[in-house]
């Protein structure tokens, strides 16, 4: 279903053969993992009963929560300059929602029910994790309105979904609404685990924090990406952009930090930084490496540099990754020396899907026209 | 996660949360009240740690042995899928003291709080109660519980969550659970939570320093079904200290605040600052 105007373009080009083998491999081992259960293929136990996929699905999200940010500052700030990331966006999200969803689908045990999470009889109001899959699946709705007229732009189908256009209005405000539910609900999750979660991270401010965190890594993985598209495709890179951006990250940090500092203090566990007990150091690195650097960049002089938003947007995302990886995994306790290291399955099967959504972000890219050929001129 | 912030959301979320959805600001359980409740008690001065008690849970729930390499001991290394109970001994230079593991079924529990569609659930009578045919299998409750109970069939290609149920097909028939009623010492009755707590308390009272003086379960984790009587600390006997705040409390009230908050607030916002922001006001057909 390529557009009917390309020329006869490779559809795969030869960089991307190692990505389509790790796809392939992946969809293999999926079929095997539903095949014979969670215990054979991956390293999940009674301890540790999330993995990787979790932490994954944790960090993907805030990164596909550039389609929330961008259209929000778009559609509803009015800020012109940011509308010509909106496509790329818009796509990566729903790339990165899917990535997700088949994630969540493989790692959930009883998948052959599922759907019970939809059915309006049983489901469980109270429950943050129900709350998330709804959000999630109607929002992956949403961004399917958003991407269709990209898809059929050329084609005569176009005619017949005019009705987006019409509602783009309602429709990005509802996905900017249940944007802002779930990604704050992510970290809502864990207020059921006071107990387990390390001081340094558990608080109830968690779900404020989630949101934040999910603007500053949505808006750096936009930079990052209009970074890759324009090196790609030979275009200049839009300075102006990149720094309005980098603006607009920078506030959000700093929003975020204040936070988590501030209860750090008001909790009385400021002092648990200095404690050498490797949580103190883990925090340390991810307000080093995830706030400090992209503020000290994204604050200064540099903003103004071709690769300043580049760069901070590529610590924040470390930092954000980290502190997922801590919330999800290194920072929950247990009485209990059982640990836990993904199995190569659950290494395979993430990169593979991963490796998916790139490679049909790249199609995107050849087939359909995601960014401007040339700058606006206002 | 001092006590004032949780009351500050207590307090908001009562304000904010009934004034806007009250039908949300159900308690996640509505059981009776707790002290008409099942409940047991486990004096773990009183257990010899003869093991009836996970016999009598293997046999009445179907549950398979764990044995040892040469098939001749029954002898799980933790709670698991198969192991709804167990017996563990703590050991300490003179000091020893059994203990019996199990699902402590909360008053207000956790696992039922977070579980999306219900598959855990308290019952009126009392007991944790666990359906199939609802659980999608997400292990959230593995998570939430502060005690570590739920355990998974990792081997299973479609698996079940595991957990002691309180017998709870045998409660609903007047019936008490399986391990209490075969006890041979005494070391585990069952009972009314009220009639169990002061049992407890006289035990306390009346023995010259043989219990620490706290009933394990009256209070933790805002109350649980299954109390404690030890000579030990229990900290040692792996019952941690998890405060006497239900735990439920601070994500229900989030979820009273937040949710509504978000959902009707949402589009107002949105739609103020569309008007308030006159940047651009371009009228161009989507995608851009």
């Amino acid at each position: 279903m390529a557009s009917v105007t390309a020329p006869k373009k490779l559809m795969f080009s030869k960089s991307l053969y190692p990505l389509l083998v790790l796809t392939l491999l992946a969809i293999g081992l999926s079929i095997f993992r539903l095949a014979v259960g969670l215990g054979p293929t991956t390293n999940m136990n009674d301890h540790y009963p999330w993995g990787i996929w979790i932490t994954i699905d944790l960090f993907i999200i805030p990164i596909a929560g550039a389609a929330f940010t961008i259209s929000l500052i778009s559609f509803f700030f009015g800020y012109d300059d940011y509308r010509s990331v909106l496509r790329p966006a818009v796509v990566a999200g729903f790339l990165g929602y899917l990535v997700v969803g088949i994630l969540l689908f493989l790692d959930i045990g009883r998948w052959n029910q599922f759907y019970n999470i939809f059915n309006p009889g049983i489901l469980n109001l109270h429950s943050f994790l129900e709350e998330i899959s709804i959000c999630v699946t109607l929002y992956i709705g949403i961004l399917t309105l958003e991407v269709l007229p990209i898809l059929l732009e050329n084609t005569k189908f176009r005619n017949s979904i005019k009705w987006i256009d019409a509602g783009i209005y309602i429709i990005s405000g509802a996905g900017i609404l249940l944007s802002t539910l779930h990604q704050s609900s992510l970290g809502s999750l864990f207020l059921l685990m006071s107990h387990k979660l390390h001081p340094l991270w558990y608080t109830p401010a968690l779900p404020l924090l989630f949101f934040l965190q999910a603007g500053y890594t949505g808006m750096g993985a936009t930079a990052i990406a209009i970074t890759l598209i324009s090196k790609s495709k030979n275009l200049p890179l839009d300075r102006k952009l990149m720094r309005r951006i980098g603006q607009a990250m920078g506030i959000n940090l700093l929003l975020y930090v204040c936070i988590r500092i501030g209860d750090w203090m008001g909790a009385g566990e400021i002092r648990m930084l200095l404690k050498p007990d490797g949580f103190g150091w883990i925090a340390w690195l991810e307000l080093t490496l995830g706030i400090l650097i992209p503020l000290a960049i994204l604050f200064t002089k540099f903003i103004g540099h071709s690769q300043g938003p580049f760069w901070a947007a590529v610590f924040a995302l470390m930092g954000t990754f980290l502190n997922r990886l801590v919330i999800t995994w290194v920072g929950l306790s247990e009485p209990s020396s059982i640990t836990y290291m993904p199995s190569w399955i659950e290494i395979f099967i993430t990169l593979g899907f991963i490796a998916g959504g790139y490679i049909v972000f790249d199609l995107f890219v050849k087939f359909y026209k995601l960014m401007p050929e040339k700058h606006r001129t206002n | 996660m001092s006590i004032s912030r949780r009351d500050f959301l207590k307090l908001s979320s009562a304000i904010v949360g009934s004034s806007l959805l009250p039908n949300l600001n159900v308690h996640a359980s509505e059981a009776r009240p707790s002290g008409q409740q099942v409940a047991m008690l486990y004096d773990a001065t009183m257990c010899v740690g003869c093991n009836a008690c996970t016999n009598a849970c293997r046999q009445w729930n179907h549950t398979s042995a764990e044995t040892d390499n040469r098939s001749l001991y029954d002898s799980p290394p933790e709670l698991s899928a198969n192991t709804w109970t167990m017996i563990q001994l703590h050991q300490a230079g003179d000091e020893y003291s059994f203990v019996k593991r199990q699902c402590m079924h909360c008053i207000d529990p956790a696992c039922v709080s977070g579980c999306p569609v219900g598959a855990l659930k308290k019952s009126n009578e009392g007991p944790v109660t666990y359906d199939a045919d609802r659980c999608i299998g997400c292990r959230y409750c593995m998570y939430t519980c502060p005690f570590h109970i739920p355990r998974f069939e990792w081997d299973e290609v479609i698996p079940v969550v595991a957990k002691c149920t309180f017998c709870y097909d045998r409660i609903i028939d007047g019936k008490g659970p399986a391990c209490a009623e075969r006890c041979p010492t005494g070391a585990l009755v069952w009972g009314k939570r009220d009639d169990l707590i002061s049992e407890a308390d006289t035990r306390i009272k009346g023995s010259n320093q043989r219990y620490i003086d706290h009933i394990y379960g009256e209070d933790d984790a805002g109350g649980t079904s299954v109390l404690y009587l030890s000579g030990v600390e229990f900290a040692k006997l792996g019952l941690e200290n998890v405060g006497t705040e239900p735990i439920p409390d601070v994500s229900e009230g989030t979820a009273n605040i937040v949710l509504p908050g978000i959902i009707l607030g949402g589009p107002f916002l949105l739609g103020l600052i569309r008007l308030v922001s006159k940047r651009g006001g371009w009228e161009e057909s989507w995608p851009v």
